[in-house]
């Protein structure tokens, strides 16, 4: 039975149950177009050449990773699925962590072209990158957050109706 | 809710063919009418006139004193429900019947109580977060229903709204119409080709044929005083039988049977002594025994009555008897006429 009330909040809980968190969502949506920004930003070094490791495979594989598990997650926390909103969360601490690991050891590096000794990624581009990543991680810890609250509040108030309708049947 | 007063509508397409011709109706708060007619008759056209949907050509439409002729169809606060439903096949119950609000930026939280509260109206609460695929065919009409409720609309339109659905699921359509129009009160105007629809429906029918209003009236009226012989062929199942009479010293004769007139009968048709009329009788007017001989051709029994379908002479017959029959082709029966309506010959309008 719907019953029309002026609670606003209770109105707010009850929306939830006929809508999708599409706010989670498109956050890690855009988690995924700033880290694909980041992806090809990384390997255009200012000297006109490349820093040859096998952390670029890695980061490669990682970052295919990273976009098919951000998109499943997107999915994911829109129809209010926990386990999402802390592999969000996991996501986005990742994307910090990637900053000490590639582009770091890209900035810290310099190589000779001739006479000159330039290093591998200027100052600038490692400001952008990083800017990159850290709006990425941001996005999907926002979402990781919001999905987590949406959630738990569904599933509490879910809870509740539940409890209502049995007290009801027993009456 | 709201009055409406069609004025002298007319509908010329481009191509210069006229579909309405000096439509005039005024409608009145809470009022169920139905627009009935066959196909092209220009019933759906008056409608989308209405809905504005279609400019309309001349005339004018009044809704609660105010001339929305030019008004574009969003200003105009009117719902209308398709036969074809128009649902949003990627949205699920709820986003459907919210779309429009959202579309108005109206408040979320007044959205979601309108669609909560048009959803218990119509038993759809369990529904919402299905998608239209999912749901069957009565339930996707009752889902545009609802999608028109939760506007609050001065005026509902219907198109046809249970032409899709199967016999069954349109009776109970039909049923829940009824009654969701009993519980908003709202001014409602419904188009169908199906006088079922109209009779069961109907506060007032408009009856249409060829661009033309043919009748406007309660259901009872159009069924017991049509008034003329497309009305009376229309309205009621199986249609109205015919036969050319001639009106002679108190009789309506015609080359296989004469009949005799009641008094009001012979008052209504006396300037028509020794003239030919039109002599139309309904089939459950037709009552066994009497002299009028009928050779029959089939029987068909539906449990509650009987169809007989026959010939007069040359001039085919439907009786519809309350027995169960057992009549063979090729029988002949006596039958008498309980209830007759005379029309005239060259006007074809129903002679009172």
């Amino acid at each position: 039975m719907t019953t029309v009330t002026d609670n606003v909040e209770l109105i707010k809980k009850d929306r939830l149950r006929f809508s999708k968190n599409k706010l989670s969502s498109n956050l890690t949506l855009l988690a995924i177009v700033f880290n694909a920004i980041y992806f090809v930003s990384i390997y255009k070094s200012d000297v006109g050449s490349y820093y040859y490791t096998f952390l670029i495979g890695i980061s490669i594989i990682y970052n295919l990773l990273f976009m098919l598990t951000a998109f499943l997650s997107s999915e994911g926390v829109k129809s209010y699925k926990l386990n999402y909103s802390f592999v969000l969360l996991g996501l986005g601490v990742g994307q910090i962590i990637r900053i000490f690991i590639l582009p770091m050891s890209a900035h810290n590096v310099s190589i000779t072209l001739g006479q000159e000794t330039q290093r591998v990624m200027s100052d600038g581009q490692f400001m952008r990158i990083c800017v990159y990543l850290i709006a990425s991680a941001a996005l999907c810890i926002i979402a990781g957050i919001v999905a987590y609250i949406k959630t738990r509040t569904l599933t509490s108030y879910e809870a509740e109706l539940e409890q209502k309708a049995k007290g009801a049947g027993h009456e | 809710m709201s009055n409406l007063k069609l004025e002298h509508l007319d509908k010329i397409y481009d191509n210069n063919v006229q579909a309405v011709y000096d439509f005039n109706l005024d409608i009145n708060d809470g009022e169920f009418i139905v627009l009935v007619g066959p196909s092209g008759c220009g019933k759906s056209t008056t409608l989308r006139m209405v809905a504005g949907l279609e400019d309309i050509s001349a005339g004018k439409l009044i809704i609660d004193g105010k001339d929305v002729t030019k008004m574009p169809p969003k200003d105009r606060d009117i719902a209308m429900v398709f036969q074809n439903y128009a649902l949003y096949g990627h949205m699920t119950i709820y986003e459907n019947m919210a779309f429009s609000l959202n579309l108005r930026k109206e408040n979320k939280n007044v959205i979601h109580q309108k669609v909560l509260a048009a959803a218990e109206i119509l038993d759809l609460t369990s529904q919402l977060n299905k998608k239209p695929s999912q749901l069957s065919g009565g339930q996707r009409q009752r889902v545009a229903m609802g999608r028109a409720i939760v506007r609050t609309p001065k005026v509902f339109l219907f198109d046809e709204p249970l032409s899709n659905l199967d016999a069954k699921l349109r009776g109970a359509t039909r049923r829940e119409i009824l009654l969701l129009h009993k519980r908003l009160n709202a001014t409602m105007i419904y188009v169908t080709h199906d006088q079922t629809e109209a009779l069961t429906l109907a506060d007032r029918i408009v009856c249409m044929s060829m661009g033309y209003v043919q009748q406007i009236g309660t259901p009872l009226e159009l069924y017991d005083t049509p008034a003329n012989t497309f009305v009376a062929g229309f309205i009621g199942l199986p249609p109205m039988n015919f036969f050319d009479v001639q009106i002679k010293n108190g009789q309506a004769v015609c080359e296989s049977f004469a009949v005799d007139l009641t008094s009001e009968e012979k008052n209504a048709l006396k300037s028509y002594e020794n003239k030919t009329v039109i002599l139309g009788v309904r089939p459950e007017n037709i009552a066994e025994g009497g002299n009028v001989s009928v050779e029959v051709f089939s029987n068909e029994n539906l449990g509650m009555n009987t169809l007989v379908n026959g010939s007069v002479k040359n001039h085919k017959i439907t009786c519809k008897f309350r027995d169960w029959c057992n009549y063979k082709a090729g029988d002949i029966i006596k039958v008498s006429f309980t209830r007759k309506h005379f029309f005239d010959k060259e006007t074809t309008n129903a002679i009172r």
